[in-house]
Formats: C-alpha cells, structure tokens, sequence
C-alpha cells in the first residue's frame, strides 16, 4: 500500500513534468496556429544553460531555475521572431511555419548535441534538492514535491491569466482571428511575444526540472518530454490548460504503475493506446469544446 | 567515364534513398492536395515495407508482387485511417495523425512476431537501381494523370475551399478519402522500396525523423504540383551529404538553416506554378503602361 | 411536368429560423421564389441576406423551419447534394480558387455536368477526352457570356474585382442550375458595370433560369427584379413586386430610418 501511494505520487510528478511542457506546447498551438517541432529543444536548451550555471559558475540551483527559465522564454523568443513572423505576413498557414519550426528542431538539437559533447549530462546530486521527506509512512523526494507544486501554481496561474485578464481575452482572440483581434484594439504583434516567451519559459522550467529529476541533461531530454507532452495535449484537449494538466498527470501516473506492475516493455503501449482512444472517442480531448462553424 | 562511375560509388545510395524519399513526399503531396496535412504517410510505410519484407521471406514472392502487395496493404491503412479522421477539423487532424505514428512505433515494438519487434527485420531481397527508378516513373505517372483530370481540378479546388467547392457539387469529404487511399498506396510501396533499400528495418525506421522529413521535403518541393515532392525529396536527401563536403562538422546545423532560409523565401516551395502566372500578369501590367500591344 | 408542379414556388422558406449560439440571425422568415422569375433579396447590412444564401446552399442548417425546393427538403442536406438538385450561387466576398486560370475556375463549376466519371477521365480514355473538350468548350462559351473569354488562361486572382465578379458568375452557371443565388453580384461595380450585370440577369430568366439576388441597389432592383423580399433583423418585412416593397412604411423606416427620424425630432421638440 506504502509503495503504491509512493509510486502514485512519483507518476503525479513525472505527469506532471508532462503536463508543464505540454502546457506551453498547446498554448502556441491554440494561440499561434503552430505545431512546433522545436519546442522539445526549448526544454533541452534551458536544462543545458541550467546546467552549466550550477557546475560551471557555481551558483545555486533556483538561479539555474532561473536562468533555465528565461533561456527557454528568449529562444522561443527568437525561433518566432525568425522562423514564424516572416510567415505571418505572407499568410503561409500552419505548413509553412511547421516546417520552419523542423528546421530550428534539427539545428538547435544538433547544437544540443555539441554542448553537451554528445553526452547525458547530470545535476550533480548536492547542487538541487534530491533529499527524501517522511510523509507519514511514506518517503518522497523533495524534488517531486517541488514539481508537483510548481505545476498546479503554473495551471492557476495560466489558467487564470487567459480565462481572466484583458491579456488572456486579447490571447484568445488572436488564437481565433489575428484580423479580428487588430481591429478590436488588441496589439496582436504583443500578444504573439508573449504567448512564444510563456511557452518557451514552462518548457524551459519543465526542461530544467525534468533535467533534475532525470539525471539527464542532453537534447534526448526534450524529445522524450515531446513525444509525452504531445500526448498530454491531445489527451487533455489543446485549448484548455487544465485539461492539458490532469491529461499530463493521469499519463505520468498510468507509466509508473504500468511498469511498476504490469511490464516496463508496454509502459508506452498504454500511454499511446489511452492516446489512440480518445483520438476514436473524444477527439476533442477532455475539456474540449465543440469548434467555431465557418462557412 | 571513369569519374562518372566514381561519382556512382560515392553517391549511389544518396541517389537511391531521394527516390525512396520522393515516394514518401508524393504519398504526403496526395493527401496535402486537398487541404489535409497527415504524417500518416509514415503509418502506411510501416506497414508496407513490413508486409513486404515479410511476404518476401515467407512467401517467397518476387519484388514486384511485394511492391503490388505493399500498395494494397498501405490502401487499406489509408481508408482506414481516412474513415476515423477525416471527421477531425484541420488542426486536430494534424495532431492526431502525428499521434498515430507514435501509435505504430509501439504497435510495432509489441508485435515482435509480424514486425521483428525491438531487433527489427533482415530482408531478404535488394531492389536494383533501374527497377527504383521505373517504380517511380511509375508512380509519377499516376501523378501526372491525377493532375490532368477531373479529380486534379477537383482536389484542387478542395484543398483552396472545401465550402464553395461543395456547393458547386463537389464532395470534399469523397475526394479526401480517395486522396487518403492513393497517399496509402504511394507510402506502402514507399515503405516496401525503404525496406529493400536498407534490407534491414526496425520500429526507428518508420518513426518521427522519417515523418518530418517527408513533410520538409513536400512543402520545400513545392506542394502545389506533382513535381515539386520530386524535387523536394531529391534537395533534401542530397541537402546532408553536400553539406557534409563543405560543412563537414555541422553539416546538420546547415541544413537546418537552408531549410530555413528557402522556406522563409518561398514560402510555396521551390516549383510553384502559380508564381509563373504571377509573373506572366505582371509582365501584362508593365507592357500594359508602357503603352504595347499585350 | 404537370401544371401544379409549374405554378408551385420553385423555393418555399417556411418560418426558417437560425441562432448561432444565443444569437438570432434568421428569426422565423417564411418566402417563396416563382419559378422563372428574378428575385430580389434586399435589406439593411446584417439583415440576415447572406445567412439565408448559406442556409438554402447546406453551409449552415437551419435551427428550425423547412426549405423546399422543388417540393423537396433541403435543411438536412449537405451542400454538394444540394448542388446536385440544381442550386448554385456565388458570394458576397469574391471566393475564386487561388492559383487556378480563369478557365480552370470556370471548368470546376461544371463539375456535376462532366458527363464522364472521374477514373475514366484519370485513364484518359477517348470519351473522357471528347468529353473533356466539350466541357471546355461550355466554359468558354459561359465566359463568353460574361465578356471574360479573352482572359481564359490567365490567373483569376490578377484581375480586377468586377471581372471575378463576372467569373464567379460564369463558374455557377457551369452545372447548368435551375436556382441561381447571387449574393451582391453589383457590389464595387460601377453603374455601367452593374447595368451589364441585370441584362445578364434578365436573359438568364429569359433562358429560363430563376434568380435569387441579394441587391443593394434600389434602382437596380426595380430595373430587374420581378418580385423581391425584404428583410430586416431576420425578419421578414415585405415580399411582393418590387415598387410596393419600397414604398411599405417599414422597408422605408429599416432603409432611411424616416419613421424613427421623425419621431426624434418631434420628441425634441
């Protein structure tokens, strides 16, 4: 039972490195109209800068939180700036922004590739938090705590941001017609930066902390987060936030116990079959909502 | 003479995998010629060169027979797949046809009897260069046919407006599923020519790299004419190895960056026959003001 | 056809009624259209002219209410069935196909009078041929008619705004239809242009077509429509031939707000 409900809460924290990834992934999606390919390397990149803040410059692991953060919001930052807006103008839809989005993917993994030396990196065990805490019978790791937590606050935080601030509306707007939303006041150029800098900051903090918690840091980090995030996001429907979260946490917690009980080898044949069910059933995804008719 | 069979030795299999890889960027042009972007292409490859490769060791068939077999095996996929997505709206179709590929990786790790599963397959047969390059003029000629009738201005017409084309009578729902059919036909025997060409496949085979290879190929082609897959498929396969001559240490860096550069620079891909009519109208306006006869 | 089947409507809207979402766009209108006839469709803009085009073509389906055309209903049916009973139209917003000639646009429209099934047409075999000429040669004769045969092979989307306009009309002639509806087919033009375009109209009806036309010129509509039907907010305001329409109090109140003007000003007074 002990180890049931610590596996439980281990699985909650892998979900919910998922979910915080797959979070800024479906924001970008919904909002910009982009399926980007590169933004695994967003989680890659902000865990290698992390890295190297904390075994290079010696400074505590919140400041490689920190700067992991940021890096991943000003690459994203920059991947729109070059790769997406000279598309905007041209009207070149979603293809044309797909494919710029592989061409970032494969240069800033094979850049990945020689920053780490083509090596799996690790946080060296004393730099984060990696102690155990007793929960009663049960002993968790602080670092999963941490995820955990810093999920449902990020949720919230997004959550609330898009469904109740005049930025959030000005989001939704865009994401529905960037014509519309100019001509109804919204500074769409502004809510373009800042829905690349929030995608690639949760990606980055997902990179960061899943590079903790994996004892991986190298650009197969952001693939795996990609291919579960992805998941994650048709899961939960690209349009909500929550749904994304609770879509990320139930397929972290499926894996574990999975492969704790079941098989290590069918851990993603569940994870991909859940997929290939709600694809069939709820094409929507959990909090999915019936899409706009146009003529 | 003697340098030409040098440049055979050196660029023999590039050339090869530019042929494979333009059946998968036609399979993905199919379904991309009116309006749907799939990466399914890679499902039907799955299954096509694995069906191939299987029927060539056990059944004994030849290789034109396993490409035929192939072709059926990857039409069937394809109306499948068509028959449970095509009620998807655009952006949901994109996402949940990238999700079947993930699907098919694992499907193909767990059924190691039909696929081999984690060691993957040996196949037992190599397809000669000439017999490539006939299989796709083969195919290109379907292309070609496609583009010139009914159905080609039909899809077209989809792909640019599915609303107004249903209310001249055509169905876009129909000419999507058949365009579903042919792209699983085109990546089955893709599939079947990848298998023969390596002689060796696995579940990494027909997996992600593969799916965005073949969608950068079509859309750096061109996906507005049959011929730009072609094209696109033979600069991004030869793309690495040319880079690998003058780049060698980042030869993945610059293609990154071509690929980036020619898409933001022509958006509509490398053959694009509406640009030449562009052209030929603002030629008209400028011989218009000069005050000449047009 | 017997008589009872000429002198019923050719298109019957029975109190049709569309909300999107908690909004009215069609509140209950009930019209008929004569067979033969030029029909004008007019009101205020966001009357609700072009949301009743989409519901009679199977883009959107009505909320409740029935559409009969030919005695048969349309609500439940997908556009290209729809099509295929005879009605096609053209829009409001000029949509011609990107990158296709004048004449390819055109050939599209005669998808359902091809004459030869589409794996034929794909083996070219001489029939589908011979009749591949034929269609091209319907399409040229259809771009006669609208004046734009001289630009057959060049790209739509180069030409002026009046010449789509006329080839927006070609392209929905090309299935031979029984119910044409056209949606502004004068907007942008000038009064020459728009002329042009109610002679066409009237030897179209004379070729025994029936026209439904959303029109904003009042002059137009008098010159060239048989009967017409106003409406405002979703509502049906008049139907009838067209000078009495305009001269009903209410279609006077919805276009010049004489009414609501004069009530004003004795209010301020």
């Amino acid at each position: 039972m002990i180890l049931f409900l610590e596996q439980a809460l281990n699985g909650w924290a892998l979900g919910s490195l998922y979910a915080l990834f797959g979070i800024g992934f479906g924001l970008v999606f919904s909002t910009l109209g982009i399926l980007n390919a590169a933004h695994g390397t967003y989680a890659s990149w902000a865990a290698i800068v992390g890295y190297y803040v904390v075994e290079r410059a010696g400074l505590p692991f919140p400041v490689a939180v920190g700067v992991g953060v940021a890096a991943g919001g000003l690459l994203a930052l920059a991947v729109d700036q070059i790769a997406f807006q000279p598309l905007r103008s041209r009207k070149a839809g979603m293809l044309g922004a797909l494919i710029t989005s592989i061409a970032f993917w494969i240069i800033l993994d094979s850049l990945a590739g020689f920053a780490t030396e083509q090596q799996s990196l690790a946080f060296p065990a004393a730099s984060f938090p990696s102690g155990m805490i007793d929960i009663g019978p049960m002993k968790v790791g602080q670092l999963q705590l941490i995820i955990i937590a810093v999920l449902i606050v990020c949720t919230i935080g997004i959550h609330l941001l898009i469904q109740k601030t005049r930025l959030g509306t000005a989001m939704r707007a865009v994401g529905w017609n960037e014509v519309a939303a100019a001509l109804g006041g919204v500074n769409a150029r502004m809510v373009i930066l800042l829905t690349a800098f929030l995608a690639g900051a949760t990606s980055g903090l997902a990179g960061v902390l899943a590079g903790a918690a994996t004892s991986n840091v190298s650009f197969t980090l952001g693939e795996g987060l990609m291919l579960k995030g992805f998941a994650a996001v048709v899961v939960g429907g690209y349009d909500d936030v929550r749904g994304t979260a609770i879509a990320g946490i139930l397929l972290g917690i499926i894996e574990v116990f999975v492969a704790q009980y079941v098989s290590t080898a069918l851990r993603d044949g569940f994870t991909y079959s859940l997929l290939l069910i709600f694809l069939v059933a709820r094409p929507r995804g959990l909090f999915g909502s019936a899409g706009f008719v146009r003529a | 003479m003697e340098t030409l069979l040098d440049l055979w030795a050196a660029y023999g299999s590039t050339i090869a995998f530019a042929m494979v890889n333009a059946l998968f960027a036609l399979s993905t042009y199919a379904v991309l010629s009116t309006g749907v972007l799939s990466f399914t292409t890679v499902v039907f490859a799955a299954v096509g060169g694995f069906l191939a490769a299987q029927s060539v060791a056990h059944l004994g068939i030849g290789l034109w027979p396993a490409f035929a077999l192939a072709g059926i095996g990857g039409a069937v996929a394809g109306s499948v797949v068509a028959a449970a997505f095509l009620k998807l709206d655009s952006h949901w179709m994109a996402l949940a046809s990238l999700a079947l590929v993930l699907i098919t990786r694992v499907t193909v790790l767990n059924t190691p009897l039909l696929t081999g599963g984690v060691n993957g397959l040996v196949v037992p047969m190599s397809v000669p260069m000439g017999d490539l390059v006939i299989l796709l003029a083969l195919v290109a000629a379907v292309f070609w046919r496609l583009h010139r009738s009914w159905y080609g201005l039909a899809a077209r017409a989809v792909r640019e407006d599915a609303a107004v084309a249903s209310t001249m009578g055509i169905p876009p729902r129909g000419i999507q599923f058949t365009a579903f059919v042919i792209s699983g036909a085109v990546g089955g025997i893709g599939g079947a020519a990848l298998a023969f060409t390596l002689q060796f496949i696995s579940p990494e085979t027909y997996f992600i790299g593969m799916a965005f290879t073949m969608i950068a190929s079509t859309v750096l082609g061109g996906s507005f004419h049959w011929f730009g897959p072609i094209v696109g498929a033979a600069v991004f396969t030869a793309l690495p190895v040319t880079m690998q001559s003058v780049l060698p240490a980042i030869e993945d860096v610059a293609k990154g960056v071509v690929l980036l550069v020619i898409m933001i620079f022509l958006p509509r891909g490398l053959v694009d026959p509406r640009a030449v009519g562009l052209r030929r109208a603002a030629r008209r306006r400028v011989s218009a003001e000069e005050g000449t006869d047009v | 056809m017997s008589d009872a089947a000429l002198s019923r409507p050719l298109l019957e809207l029975d109190t049709v009624v569309k909300t999107f979402g908690g909004v009215t766009a069609v509140g209950g209108l009930s019209t008929r259209v004569t067979r033969g006839s030029v029909h004008g469709l007019i009101g205020p803009n966001g009357a609700g002219k072009t949301t009743l085009i989409n519901l009679i073509t199977g883009l959107f389906h009505p909320t409740s209410g029935a559409i009969r055309f030919e005695g048969r209903s349309l609500e439940a049916m997908q556009p290209q069935a729809i099509a295929t009973l005879g009605i096609t139209r053209t829009y409001q917003n000029v949509r011609l196909f990107s990158g296709m000639t004048v004449l390819e646009q055109v050939m599209t429209g005669c998808w359902l009078t091809r004459e030869v099934g589409v794996f034929a047409s794909f083996l070219g075999l001489p029939s589908a041929r011979a009749a591949w000429v034929r269609t091209r040669e319907h399409a040229l004769s259809l771009l006669a008619r609208v004046s734009m045969d001289h630009r057959a092979d060049e790209l739509a989307e180069t030409l002026s705004y009046g010449e789509q306009r006329r080839i927006e009309i070609a392209r929905a002639l090309g299935s031979r239809p029984k119910l044409l509806l056209l949606d502004e087919p004068t907007a942008g033009m000038n009064h020459q242009e728009a002329t042009a375009i109610g002679r066409l109209v009237h030897e179209l009806r004379d070729a025994g077509l029936t026209i439904l036309m959303v029109e904003h010129n009042m002059g137009l509509v008098t010159e060239f429509c048989d009967d017409c039907t106003v409406v405002n907010f979703g509502r049906l305001l008049a139907t009838g031939d067209p000078a009495t329409c305009l001269a009903d109090p209410d279609v006077q109140e919805a276009y010049f707000g004489r009414k609501t003007d004069a009530e004003r000003i004795q209010a301020l007074r």
